[in-house]
């Protein structure tokens, strides 16, 4: 097994002292470590960082309440917990499931909510150990899939000429449920939480934290679904995923793993707005989601849109 | 076909001349026969539970260096119902501290420290955990059991695993153990589905997969009165 070079590690006693640690320079920080952990193994990211701050000790960063009508989830909650709070079933059903379809059990037990938001892309070429393609997102001038093996890339484009997906699973779901992120400087609205910055996939400074994630509570009549498409039904990353909360003359259908960031499908949100949960009327709706999806050169991820409409038009189904 | 390659390896061994090492001793050396005596506990521990750790706790703490240079992190834990005091490089993941320096050798290494196997599966606080993708220096106070502490217990999930035959070569065995024992102790009535899903992140290369929910939901019948 390949084992880490040399760093240093920091137990942080509180958020500000993780963060004064991040401003001093090459840190970084780790909570459940299964993403960060992975990539420093195989030295994935161009800078091999010299310190490791843990958040792990910081108290009073695990946990989900109810508050003044909103969810609250600590940044430190396991994946599992989530999953499994009856709380989160019942009202937020695409989050618990979201949750839930997570890689494998084990790294839900290991991995946090703020990890699983803030995790690097799996693009293979940005994963590939020692750093061998200098991308865009590495601060290089190359796309390498956008002319190689792109089966698993985005079906809308590039942003900021990177064709990597976001492969988060409660993402989605956070921004179908209308969440907001709360980090030690501000608050951020779920659906601008996310972008392509050099390396990391969120418009986070580099010496901010996630604190906590708020869940406005739906109101009554209003149902979220969450749906999966991966190789195996465990242990995989997904290949298209979609979250959808749709009731009381509103809707909000966000896709993962289809573009950098979630894509918030508005097309067929409005597709589906006013009108009742059918068959036909999901399938028209998973039709407008994506209207726009266009293929990469060689198209070799053209089968990922078809998938892209039945998860659409499933997430809908769901909601009914 | 066993005789010739006896033969073959008393040649080597004679090649070598008398004072050096056999190919059987090489290939402990090697760790390649680690699998081995995997196979040998936890099909025998039924009877012998032979969970010993070469490494003794008390020892460990002894050869603990008093005071920890400013790179090594001073943790204490418990291994398997024994106390351990270590100090650990901030770089040492929690696999790499029971098998080489406590000697625990059931957290296997299958898919390089991707997380995606589930070989090294230990449980950390009630929790199944990856021992790969854990730093050792954060498991401070933590209490670990490996598949040789459930072993040692006697816990029904080892004799179902037994009785199904659910296991071939044995290399992924602890893992899926540890997470079977883990459900366990959180649901000692598991339906099949809640089975399958727990045990969804552990692979078998030989893809025995269809005997462990019913091994599992043996060991839960057998857990005694609930």
């Amino acid at each position: 097994m390949k084992t880490w070079k040399k760093f240093a590690h920091v137990d942080a006693k509180t958020v500000d002292e993780a963060a004064s640690i991040l401003r001093a320079g090459n840190a970084t920080l780790i909570g459940g470590g299964t993403d960060i952990l992975g990539a420093m193994r195989f030295e994935v990211l161009p800078e091999y960082p010299e310190v490791v701050v843990n958040l792990k000790s910081i108290p009073g960063l695990d946990y989900i309440r109810e508050e003044g009508g909103l969810l609250k989830i600590g940044a430190l909650t396991r994946l599992e917990d989530i999953a499994k709070s009856d709380l989160v079933r019942a009202k937020y059903t695409a989050l618990a499931e979201g949750a839930h379809r997570t890689a494998t059990p084990h790294i839900r037990e290991m991995g946090t909510i703020s990890g699983n938001i803030c995790q690097l892309t799996r693009c293979w070429y940005f994963r590939i150990p020692d750093n061998r393609f200098n991308c865009y997102r590495k601060g290089g001038k190359t796309c390498y899939a956008m002319m190689g093996d792109n089966r698993y890339h985005s079906i809308f484009g590039a942003l900021n000429y990177c064709v990597a997906v976001n492969p988060s699973d409660t993402a989605p779901a956070l921004v179908a449920l209308n969440a907001k992120i709360k980090t030690s400087k501000r608050l951020i609205e779920a659906e601008q939480f996310w972008d392509m910055v050099v390396p990391g996939s969120t418009v986070l400074a580099s010496d901010e934290i996630v604190t906590e994630i708020q869940i406005p509570a739906p109101s009554p009549g209003v149902k979220s679904s969450f749906i999966k498409f991966a190789i195996r039904k465990s242990i995989d990353f997904p290949i298209v995923n979609c979250a959808a909360m749709i009731g009381a003359g509103d809707a909000r259908i966000c896709l993962n793993a289809v573009y950098n960031k979630p894509y918030r499908a508005t097309e067929a949100e409005n597709a589906i707005k006013a009108k009742s949960i059918n068959e036909t009327n999901a399938d028209d709706a998973g039709a407008a989601a994506v209207a726009s999806a266009t293929t990469l050169p060689g198209e070799r991820n053209k089968w990922k849109i078809p998938i892209a409409k039945a998860m659409v038009k499933r997430a809908i189904l769901a909601c009914s | 076909m066993p005789e010739e390659q006896n033969n073959k390896s008393k040649n080597r061994a004679n090649r070598e001349g008398s004072g050096s090492i056999s190919r059987r001793d090489f290939l402990k050396d090697a760790g390649l026969a680690v699998s081995v005596p995997a196979i040998g506990s936890v099909a025998a521990t039924a009877e012998t539970a032979s969970a010993e750790a070469p490494a003794s706790p008390e020892t460990a703490a002894q050869s603990a260096p008093a005071k920890p240079s400013p790179d090594l992190t001073a943790i204490e834990l418990t291994v398997n119902g024994g106390k351990y005091r270590f100090a650990v490089e901030p770089h040492w993941s929690l696999r790499q501290l029971l098998r080489d320096e406590i000697g625990f050798t059931s957290p296997k290494d299958w898919c390089g420290g991707l997380g995606a196997c589930g070989s090294c599966t230990v449980i950390m606080n009630g929790r199944p955990v990856l021992s790969c993708l854990t730093l050792a220096c954060e498991c401070d106070g933590a209490v670990v059991e490996t598949a040789e502490g459930i072993a040692k217990e006697k816990h029904p999930v080892i004799q179902a695993y037994i009785n199904n035959n659910a296991f071939q070569c044995g290399y992924c065995t602890p893992g899926f153990v540890c997470t079977a024992k883990a459900l366990l102790d959180r649901n000692q009535s598991p339906t099949e589905a809640d089975v399958r899903d727990a045990l969804g992140g552990n692979l078998c290369r030989c893809a025995t997969y269809q005997r462990h929910p019913p091994a599992v939901m043996e060991a839960a019948k057998n857990l005694g009165p609930k």
